[in-house]
């Protein structure tokens, strides 16, 4: 084994009464990659941030090539060169992609053209295409993401760490990124990996450390061979078996269908979808003549790589947003173009892809957030009755166990888990509920609340809710979908049932051709 | 029919008259791209103003006063700074409360400096006309006869222009009001950029203010500024956070209160309110959105 | 617990920043040179010296009570009111305009002195309101449209007093001032008591009756819940339904109606007459003391009242005992900045629990 280039021993830090990593011990080498893994919440992000100098550690010590390393902050770590590619890009979207690049890198006067020559090289020395003087702006996801790891290779780093780079990719985009990864090892960078997902690992990593609830549980210098042991690491839990639709999620077994769904479904329309076209303020088309009909008891998945529409159709049917063309209407009542609270009174309910953005007010109680919408029922003179309000709210938080130390607690106190519950209480329980719209219900949940998720929308199905469930994580949708529509630029590019037998299929649909 | 010469004097008047709105407004400017709704421009000014006004008045060199009153701008720049960056205060509270706690400061000290001689003429630049220029008939002597900061105003105006447009200063503090998370990670640090915006900001801005007092006028009244700080950062708002624009905007509005003293010369009879009111007047049906978009920095307010 | 009782941080920190300034104030009063017994006597004398003083100063503190009352009701939605001082000179006009020239003098019920009143609400509503619309339509920063809004409201006044045409007095000579004919006795505002030494008139009941009703309304209230929902997450209480565009239209208006009411009150209460200078910084006074009232309607009374009987101590300070009323608005300078830098520490105790 080669000389280590980042030594961590016992690294520990906590965030409050949580702790986030628990004497983490970890070493990379020049020219490895290695693979970071854990699921959300395992600590991933904290000890990026730790080695990116972000976070201070508490307790434990970290040495680069031999020589104790403490970093003030992130400026620290890019002057010894640690690079990093973070989850959320950090880009002016209004620059060029030369000027993001000679951000916080030159002094004085600007030479543009010898960065976009620089860029140009470094393109073509590591196969990453980028126009040097397009808009930030005017990019895909894809190319932002080049345009960070362009920023990190520039300064020509000892170690790069790229936290959750493929979640935003489409298929081709993450063997090319692998691709990259693999030519910067081989220049002798150290390469650290972090993902969730395990596909990635057989065909990259050199080695892998499994983290869980912040601590180191499993390690191997031969990953693609151990890929069991490093997932049964990765996701074991004290408490009962695994779900069906969590084991999928993770890649653990293959989905089959939880219970025999017939293919064809008696079609009594719930909802209608007809048409629909969003042309976004710069006039570029968001959403292209979708037509989708969900029928009572159905549930629809939307599949496709995010940014694809799936954001613009949850808008557009949860009435946050206008369309310009078509169609939606439940139960024959047309809500197109009509508000939030039409859309709720017509008996749609939703969870947004944003939890803390449009789901819920995180400065707010539990109750207040639950039935923020339906005070009327709890008021009189414009008053509210306090003890009503509270009560109805400790009776949908036992009903849906959202655990949180009452009703009057802030809504920001609760995990994600208990948060996405509530909001799922709130939704499930209109009085009229017959559509109900998931978008990415389960992200960033741990197991056990991703299951009581699929737990509580498969049991409004069964009350003859018709779900629309919008869904980056294919394996997810083929484990609770029964029918699956791709989406591709706005557009559907074409249906298949939910059956793991049509996984290529849909994967080469994703990708925008149609199969 | 308009004469020429009452042309050259409008356009003479409105330059003269746009400077202290070009200093602060391009200060403004810089510290608004960075990410700060400088506010207290109105305050800074009037401390430039006042202090130069006493550092002329005490030594007798108005150089002195422009060199007191851009050092006694300092500490009220870095209270806002301090206030809007580090303690991440609402940058327009703490702006009116500096605007409070200046023009009682100053009317103070200017009472009990100056007091029964408050008439008296304080020593103030004289004026100059660049060579060549101001030996065109007719318009040499009434457009380019200036105080010799006007000329200084506008070079530090295309210089800015320059700096923002062509350096890495002008990229960070672009990229410190756009996205600040951005400039963190790659190493510079969001609050320094913000200070020495606001720095820049105060200096300008006691430029523009020493520029009333010692400049034009030659004496210190309390309070003299009146409003041409807000219509400073009016002028940044109608110029759409673009240098040239804002500039633009600040001519605009000279030629405007420039009109208040040409038009009843001239015999047209237009109520003096309604000039006085037209800069704002132009300045919030530019952000009512009726002139063309408007595009703020993203994080104009939001502290780091 | 008992930490509920105690004032918290944000209480003591208030009343800290104001008693620092004050002691400020009274050392800038000894470096003066004038003599702080006299100081005091002075402002002692303008402030609860006599009925009359008392009554002053409390129609003072009413007037910044209700632009205060309106900052924090709009503030509840996050939306920032700096403009009461256009919303009281549009008050100002529209009373003026309506008890000189609305043929309401003799009209019976009252309606002489509380039409005037209505149309400086509804005038000030307009004002406060355009800034609402223009946030909810074009996404106008609310700060930057009332503050330009203020500033022509104002020159708006000293053109109404100016012109002929509109309602400056008629002139008889060269002498006759820029101002309004002083409006008729009948729409002056009728006094509490029969004792004209002590001229409280009904705008300090209306305004305690309204600072009772929007306290209710924010804290137990769903309009408070509502605003407040719009004010921490605009997205999330539009996705729940709440019309947050026409919420934040009406806490606008609310705040300017307010504003408008505060013009009618000092117009019809106390100046009689409009002038150039009416608003005379009482709508940045409100403004401060909104902030300083930190979402509280009481807090607004209690600074409310600090702000009023420093004012009419000030004035009285200068007449009698020559010390210039610059003294009080450093005084109040340093309270707003101090108070918006302590938001940092108030912030930090909050999270930290």
């Amino acid at each position: 084994m080669p000389d280590s280039l980042l030594t961590l021993t016992g690294v520990t830090k906590r965030f409050g009464a949580l702790t986030a990593l628990n004497a983490v011990s970890l070493d990379i080498a020049p020219g490895e990659i290695h693979c970071l893994l854990g699921e959300n919440g395992a600590g991933k992000s904290t000890l990026c941030n730790v080695i990116f100098g972000i976070h201070p550690p508490d307790e434990g010590v970290m040495s680069l090539n031999g020589v104790p390393y403490r970093p003030a902050g992130p400026a620290d770590a890019l002057r010894l060169g640690i690079a990093m590619v973070h989850q959320h890009f950090s880009l002016v979207p209004d620059l060029t992609v030369v000027d993001n690049l000679l951000l916080g890198q030159a002094r004085g006067i600007l030479d543009r053209r010898a960065c976009a020559v620089r860029v140009e090289e470094l393109s073509a020395e590591y196969g990453l295409a980028l126009a040097p003087f397009a808009r930030i702006q005017d990019l895909s996801v894809g190319e932002r993401q080049r345009v960070e790891i362009v920023k990190c290779l520039m300064r020509n780093p000892r170690l790069l760490v790229l936290d959750e780079p493929t979640a935003v990719l489409l298929p081709p985009e993450i063997a090319a990124l692998i691709d990259v990864c693999r030519r910067v090892a081989a220049r002798g960078c150290g390469v650290m990996l972090v993902t969730h997902k395990l596909a990635e690992i057989k065909s990259a990593a050199t080695r892998a450390t499994v983290l869980r609830g912040g601590k180191t549980v499993a390690v191997s210098s031969n990953p693609a061979e151990e890929i069991g042991v490093l997932v049964r690491a990765m996701i074991q839990r004290e408490l009962g078996p695994l779900g069906h639709a969590a084991e999928a999620a993770l890649g653990l077994s293959d989905p089959t269908p939880a219970e025999a769904r017939a293919a064809e479904r008696p079609h009594d329309i719930v909802a209608q979808i007809d048409g629909l076209s969003f042309l976004d303020s710069q006039g570029v088309k968001r959403l292209d003549n979708v037509t989708i009909e969900i029928g009572r008891g159905e549930i629809v998945g939307i599949a496709g790589v995010e940014g694809n529409g799936q954001s613009e159709l949850s808008a557009i049917l949860s009435g946050m947003l206008r369309p310009t063309g078509g169609l939606f209407s439940v139960q024959n009542t047309d809500l197109t173009g009509r508000g939030p609270h039409d859309v709720t009174a017509a008996g749609v309910g939703i969870v947004p892809e944003d939890r803390h953005a449009v789901g819920c007010v995180t400065a707010m109680s539990v109750a207040e957030n639950m039935f923020l919408g339906r005070l009327r029922a709890f008021s009189r003179f414009g008053l509210l009755r306090r003890a009503a309000f509270h009560r109805a709210a400790a009776d949908l938080m036992q009903r849906f166990d959202v655990r949180a130390s009452g009703p009057g607690a802030a809504f920001s106190s609760l995990s994600g888990g208990n948060q996405q519950k509530a909001v799922l209480a709130r939704e499930l329980t209109l009085s009229n509920l017959a559509f109900l719209v998931a978008a990415q219900p389960t992200r960033g949940l741990d197991v056990g609340a991703v299951e009581a998720v699929y737990g509580h929308i498969r049991e409004a199905c069964r009350r003859g809710v018709g779900v629309l469930l919008i869904s980056s994580e294919l394996d997810e949708l083929l484990a609770v979908a029964d029918r699956i529509v791709v989406f591709y630029r706005g557009r559907i590019v074409g249906s298949c049932p939910a059956s793991p037998a049509y996984r290529e299929r849909i994967g080469v649909m994703m990708s925008g051709q149609p199969a | 029919m308009i004469s020429a010469e009452s042309a050259a004097v409008f356009i003479g008047s409105s330059i003269r008259l746009a400077t202290p709105l070009l200093m602060g407004g391009i200060g403004e400017l810089v510290s608004e791209r960075a990410g700060v709704l400088n506010m207290s421009v109105e305050g800074m000014m009037l401390t430039g103003a006042f202090a130069g006004a006493v550092g002329s008045w005490a030594t007798g060199q108005p150089i002195l006063g422009l060199a007191f009153g851009l050092l006694a701008v300092l500490p009220v720049a870095l209270l806002q700074a301090w206030l809007s960056n580090t303690l991440r205060a609402n940058q327009i509270v703490s702006g009116i409360g500096i605007n409070i706690l200046v023009l009682g400061a100053t009317t103070l000290g200017y009472r009990e400096i100056f007091g029964e001689r408050s008439s008296d003429e304080i020593p103030g630049f004289g004026k100059w006309a660049p060579p060549f220029l101001g030996d065109i008939p007719v318009f040499g002597q009434a457009v380019f006869l200036q105080v010799w900061i006007v000329y200084l105003g506008l070079a530090i105006a295309i210089g800015t222009a320059l700096v923002l447009r062509f350096t890495a200063i002008g990229l960070a503090v672009h990229a410190a009001g756009m996205e600040p998370r951005a400039v963190d990670k790659s190493g510079l640090s969001v609050r320094g950029i913000r200070y020495g915006a606001v720095t820049f900001t105060g200096l300008m801005s006691a430029l523009g203010g020493t520029f009333l007092s010692i400049g034009d006028i030659h004496t210190f009244t309390e309070g003299m500024t009146r409003g041409a700080g807000y219509l400073a950062i009016a002028a940044v708002i109608f110029g759409n956070w673009r240098i040239g624009r804002t500039i633009g905007a600040c001519l605009l509005f000279g030629a405007a209160t420039a009109l208040q003293f040409q038009l009843p010369a001239m015999g047209v009879d237009i109520p003096n309110a309604l000039l006085i009111m037209l800069p704002y007047l132009l300045a919030f049906l530019a952000v009512a959105g009726l002139v063309g978009r408007q595009s703020a920095p993203a994080s104009l307010t939001v502290p780091w | 617990m008992n930490r509920r009782y105690l004032p918290g941080p944000g209480i003591l920190i208030s009343v800290g920043a104001v008693v620092a300034a004050v002691l400020l104030g009274i050392v800038l009063i000894a470096l003066i040179g004038v003599s702080i017994g006299d100081a005091l006597d002075a402002f002692v004398d303008g402030t609860i010296g006599s009925a009359y003083a008392i009554a002053a100063s409390v129609n003072r503190s009413v007037v910044f009570a209700l632009v205060g009352i309106g900052f924090v009701f709009a503030n509840r939605a996050n939306l920032t009111n700096v403009g009461g001082e256009g919303q009281i000179a549009l008050g100002g006009i529209a009373a003026t305009a309506v008890a000189l020239y609305g043929h309401v003098a003799e009209l019976p019920l009252g309606l002489s002195f509380a039409l005037p009143m209505l149309a400086a609400v509804a005038a000030g509503a307009l004002w406060g309101g355009l800034a609402g619309i223009l946030k909810t339509r074009a996404g106008t920063n609310e700060v930057i449209s009332t503050l330009l809004l203020s500033f022509i409201a104002v020159w708006l006044l000293y053109w109404c007093v100016q012109s002929n045409a509109l309602l400056r007095q008629p002139m008889t000579n060269s002498a006759t001032l820029p101002e309004s004919l002083e409006i008729p006795d009948l729409t002056k505002l009728p006094l509490v008591t029969a004792d004209p030494s002590l001229p409280l008139n009904i705008g300090l009941p209306l305004t305690l009756l309204i600072a009772v009703i929007v306290a209710m309304f924010l804290t137990r209230g769903t309009v408070g819940l509502r605003l407040r929902a719009i004010g921490l997450n605009p997205l999330a209480a539009r996705r729940a339904g709440i019309a947050t565009e026409r919420y934040a239209v009406a806490a606008m208006l609310m705040a300017g109606g307010l504003g408008g009411l505060a013009g009618a009150l000092m117009l019809q209460g106390d100046q009689y007459v409009l002038k150039d200078g009416f608003s005379s910084g009482y709508g940045f006074d409100g403004l401060v003391v909104g902030l300083l009232a930190r979402g509280s309607v009481t807090g607004v009374i209690a600074s409310a009242l600090l702000f009023g009987f420093l004012r009419s101590g000030g004035i009285s300070m200068e007449l009698q005992a020559g010390v210039p009323s610059a003294v009080v608005r450093i005084i109040q300078g340093i309270i707003v900045v101090a108070l918006a830098g302590a938001v940092y520490w108030i912030d930090r105790r909050g999270t930290s629990r």
